[in-house]
């Protein structure tokens, strides 16, 4: 799966989160930060692991969660590393 | 104790009523005459499993709201859409329904309360409302996901707590109007609407706030239905508006209703020296137990003595007792009697507004009270819908040798009840409510002269 789908598929799931500022997705990057570029609240953030799981189909390890950064590329990498492990 | 000279107003109101879009429509649904009660078809659904699908209940949609579904778990509402931009998205991701309608109610009442934004962000103002449910319907997918299937606990997301905890409705108004005093909710099932309220009037009475937003909310949840319908203590067997009718012979049950009160207080001579406009005062709130023993039988002794507590030394002799009258066999007669009892047969009229939108449970007593004061700027009584027969023959609690309060049966005091709207001088309404626990609360309101 490539990194570019990734993201567009967690675009998908951010559009659905609406304490997000919309606007802000359009010019989503690696780089982009959840909490602070994206306003994301600090609690939103298990909501958002627990949407991709289901939408890439993988489950996390508590732990990987619990260490999960909180720019684009720390999901990113979580999403290909469990990929991977499977 | 109270501090000396403070005296508590009550300056603005708000909150969600059943099959009315706002607090203007209630009012003139209210003095149509009309019932707010309907056929459920969210209970109908579940055919024979449940006995009573009558209720006063309100959709998401009429509230301008609309829920967002989880993809995760089915069923779960995410969040909730505010269709008419009242509640920012970030405060509605932290609130079930009920808090919703606390919040948008809050609103309503500080807008009429006409107080500053610096005025309600004050370490004066608080904020004190309950509930007499759980969050039941956010609990309920949380539960079943992970006990039933067996799924992670994040299925459900992080806003299983703030959305289900006590004070969700508190916590959730305050975190919209941003005040800095106290921030509780206080619980005493059916009187939680009135005993919020009470309490709040007790903070700015003893001078600990000068501004509280008070309430009681109920939000509509048919996980809170079948807990009373397992009880069989709901109306069963008439048509939707003929189902609440209290003092009625044929009452067989309360209508399990929705909703929510709020109501601005503040300390009198604040509200005057700014010009608000005061709806009514706060002569007294008055509180207590049965003392009996029992979870559920009411106590003819211990509603006496709550009379007495609100009384005390105080002028209290209204025109209107707005009483709990929820159209239950026992709880209806005792009602009467006792008031009777204090009052004696002449000089006021009861008020059973249950009969019109039926038992709003945690709500209930904080929307009466709204109620008892649309009663005091209208001027009118409220009917007593499908009050049509009072029993002829004696309670059979009145035939025991241990009886010790009025000898006649309840017809002896038709005439304090009309099924009409009664116009009259009113200036003061003695407001009760009673819950499960033997807890009694009792609010005395006058006119602002």
């Amino acid at each position: 799966m490539e990194r570019q789908e990734i993201i567009d598929g967690l675009v998908e799931i951010l559009k659905t989160v609406r304490t997000i500022d919309q606007e802000k997705l359009q010019n989503l990057t690696e780089e982009t930060d959840f909490i602070a570029d994206l306003k994301t609240p600090s609690t939103e953030m298990i909501n958002i692991a627990a949407k991709a799981e289901q939408k890439f189909d993988v489950e996390f390890e508590d732990d990987d969660i619990d260490d999960l950064g909180s720019t684009v590329k720390d999901i990113v990498d979580l999403i290909i590393r469990t990929k991977e492990r499977a | 104790m109270a501090a000396e000279g403070r005296r508590v107003a009550i300056v603005g109101m708000g909150g969600a009523f059943p099959n009315c879009k706002d607090l203007n429509e209630f009012k003139q649904k209210l003095f149509a005459g009309e019932s707010l009660i309907r056929d459920w078809d969210e209970a109908r659904a579940h055919g024979k499993n449940i006995r009573s699908t009558v209720s006063g209940y309100i959709t998401e949609a009429e509230m301008g709201l609309e829920a967002i579904y989880s993809t995760l778990a089915a069923g779960y509402p995410e969040t909730y859409i505010d269709h008419l931009g009242r509640i920012p998205d970030g405060n509605l991701s932290t609130a079930d329904v009920g808090s919703i309608w606390s919040m948008i109610g809050s609103q309503e009442a500080i807008k009429m309360a006409g107080w500053s934004d610096a005025e309600t962000e004050s370490e004066q103002t608080g904020v004190v409302i309950g509930s007499g449910g759980a969050g039941h319907v956010i609990l309920r997918t949380a539960w079943h996901n992970f006990f039933e299937l067996k799924r992670k606990t994040r299925i459900a997301g992080s806003h299983t707590v703030d959305r289900a905890m006590v004070y969700r409705d508190a916590a959730n108004v305050s975190c919209l109007i941003k005040n800095k005093g106290v921030c509780e909710a206080i619980g005493s099932a059916c009187a939680t609407g009135l005993g919020n309220i009470g309490y709040a009037y007790r903070l700015i009475k003893f001078g600990i706030q000068d501004r509280v937003v008070a309430g009681g909310v109920e939000g509509t949840s048919l996980e809170t239905f079948i807990g009373f319908d397992a009880m069989q203590v709901l109306s069963k067997g008439f048509a939707a508006g003929e189902s609440s009718r209290p003092f009625d012979t044929s009452r067989n049950g309360f209508v399990c209703s929705f909703g929510c009160g709020i109501v601005a207080l503040e300390e009198y001579e604040m509200a005057k020296a700014r010009g608000a406009k005061i709806l009514a005062v706060i002569d007294n709130y008055h509180n207590n137990s049965d003392g009996a023993g029992n979870m559920f039988f009411p106590s003819f002794s211990g509603q006496k003595r709550l009379w007495k507590g609100l009384i005390g030394d105080l002028q209290i002799k209204p025109e209107v007792v707005k009483v709990h009258g929820t159209s239950t066999p026992v709880g209806d007669a005792i009602e009467l009697l006792s008031v009777v009892d204090i009052m004696g047969d002449e000089g006021y009229h009861i008020s059973a507004p249950k009969s019109q939108f039926g038992h709003m449970l945690g709500a209930a007593g904080a929307v009466e009270l709204i109620t008892s004061i649309l009663m005091l700027e209208k001027q009118q009584v409220l009917p007593c819908l499908n009050s049509d027969v009072l029993n002829p023959e004696l309670e059979s609690f009145q035939k025991s040798p241990e009886w010790e309060g009025p000898e006649k049966p309840l017809e002896g005091y038709r005439h304090l009840i009309s099924k009409e709207i009664v116009r009259k001088e009113i200036n003061q309404i003695v407001c009760l409510n009673y819950g499960f626990g033997g807890t009694n609360s009792a609010m005395s309101i006058s006119k602002h002269l």
